[in-house]
């Protein structure tokens, strides 16, 4: 039943990318583009997650694969593309990273620094920074081999 | 003057250079990433017949000029800080396709441009939504249903301060830290008498409401694209916002250590 739990992952993952597209006040006609999005940004990352890819690598592809999908929606609606790629990556955000990290440097300064405090501030900190970079050049790749060219993608 | 083209006088020039930066500012202002910003002020600015338009960006200003013949004017326009309203962005491409498609009609650039609405979301569907976003987040990070309902309560009290700050005009970095200090305060409530025994995973996905994706996104993208500055200014924005809801959620921390739930 691996692939039915994958599933419904994607369609928790749905939720946010609707929940950030308002937060960003994206025009309502795009929101199910969105959630679709979120969805199969999530879907994509977690079924190469489940098939031992490392978190950096899914994250990259998945990446990249929303900004080609959103070059192909951004033409067709007349939409820039960050209203339908900015919501979708939103799942992904790797946000207990990040947490965990904080919280090892907090306890480090409260309680003084241990090898195992200080391996998880590391081992956090280096998830949080590298997800965040997959990310960004996930969504970058695309816009930038379309920049070669002189038209402009809307 | 350009062979072809009707000639057009200083004052005509002045007019389409004050909508051209309007423009300009406005997509500044809510959020489009330096490419678009500046294809879509030259694209405008050609329609409504310059030779061309050249624009310099920084992260609180913009200078800009048109080019018709010989004759130029410059203006420069102070960006102030505005929340992301990527619809606005919508409507300002739409406006500059439909400027192309009907050149040097400035009388009716400027009147769509009067008549952009921001289209905000109501609060009682933005609050809840917002709140189950954040529970899914929770979800998918493995809490327990206990868990799941705590974020949900936490990140909608959360972003309800979030939106009566903001209404109130404070600075974007005193409302990211007041907003992840209360919604720790609520996300803690899962330690009290072992509400949820996935604690942490509430706590941290309850502040990811003020997870600034639009800055960090838009600083990669522009610095890539060869807009080196404008990548450091708006990194340094996100990188500013990020590090106030830390300070929230340690002054939330401390607070609960000394009184404890």
């Amino acid at each position: 039943m691996a692939w039915f739990s994958l599933l419904l992952n994607a369609l928790w993952a749905a939720i946010p990318a609707v929940g950030f597209g308002m937060i960003f006040n994206v025009p309502r006609s795009t929101l199910p583009l969105c959630a679709v999005g979120g969805a199969v940004t999530y879907g994509i990352r977690d079924t190469l997650l489940h098939n031992h890819f490392s978190i950096e690598l899914s994250t990259f592809i998945a990446a990249t694969a929303i900004g080609i999908i959103g070059v192909f929606w951004s033409r067709r609606y007349v939409m820039p593309r960050p209203v339908y790629t900015v919501p979708s990556i939103i799942p992904m955000i790797p946000g207990t990273y990040a947490y965990e990290m904080m919280i090892s440097l907090v306890t480090m300064n409260t309680v003084g620094v241990t090898d195992a405090l200080l391996s998880s501030f590391i081992e956090n900190g280096l998830h949080a920074v590298s997800i965040l970079f997959a990310i960004a050049f996930g969504l970058v790749l695309p816009s930038m081999y379309y920049t070669k060219r002189k038209q402009p993608i809307i | 003057m350009l062979k072809g083209f009707p000639t057009i006088s200083k004052e005509e020039q002045t007019r389409i250079t004050a909508v051209v930066v309007r423009v300009a500012a406005m997509l500044l202002e809510y959020g489009a990433e330096s490419r678009l910003i500046e294809q879509l002020s030259s694209r405008l600015g050609v329609a409504l017949g310059c030779t061309s338009i050249e624009i310099s960006l920084i992260p609180s200003a913009i200078v800009l000029t048109t080019l018709i013949g010989d004759s130029s004017v410059t203006t420069t326009r102070r960006a102030h800080e505005q929340p992301i309203n990527m619809s606005i962005v919508h409507q300002i491409v739409t406006i500059c396709i439909a400027a192309e498609q009907n050149p040097r009609d400035i009388m009716m650039v400027e009147r769509s441009l009067a008549n952009i609405h921001a289209n905000p979301y109501p609060a009682w569907l933005i609050v809840p939504m917002i709140g189950l976003s954040c529970a899914a987040f929770s979800h998918l990070q493995g809490a327990d249903w206990p868990g799941f309902w705590i974020t949900f309560l936490a990140a909608s009290v959360g972003m309800i301060v979030r939106r009566a700050l903001s209404s109130r005009n404070y600075s974007l970095l005193i409302v990211f830290a007041f907003t992840a200090f209360v919604c720790t305060l609520i996300a803690s409530l899962s330690f009290y008498h072992g509400l949820s025994s996935t604690g942490r995973v509430v706590l941290s996905s309850s502040v990811l409401l003020l997870v600034p994706g639009f800055p960090y996104i838009n600083s990669m993208l522009d610095a890539f694209k060869g807009y080196i500055s404008m990548g450091w200014g708006r990194w340094t924005q996100a990188t500013l916002l990020t590090l106030m809801s830390s300070l929230g959620i340690m002054l939330a921390m401390g607070f609960l250590d000394i009184k404890g739930w």
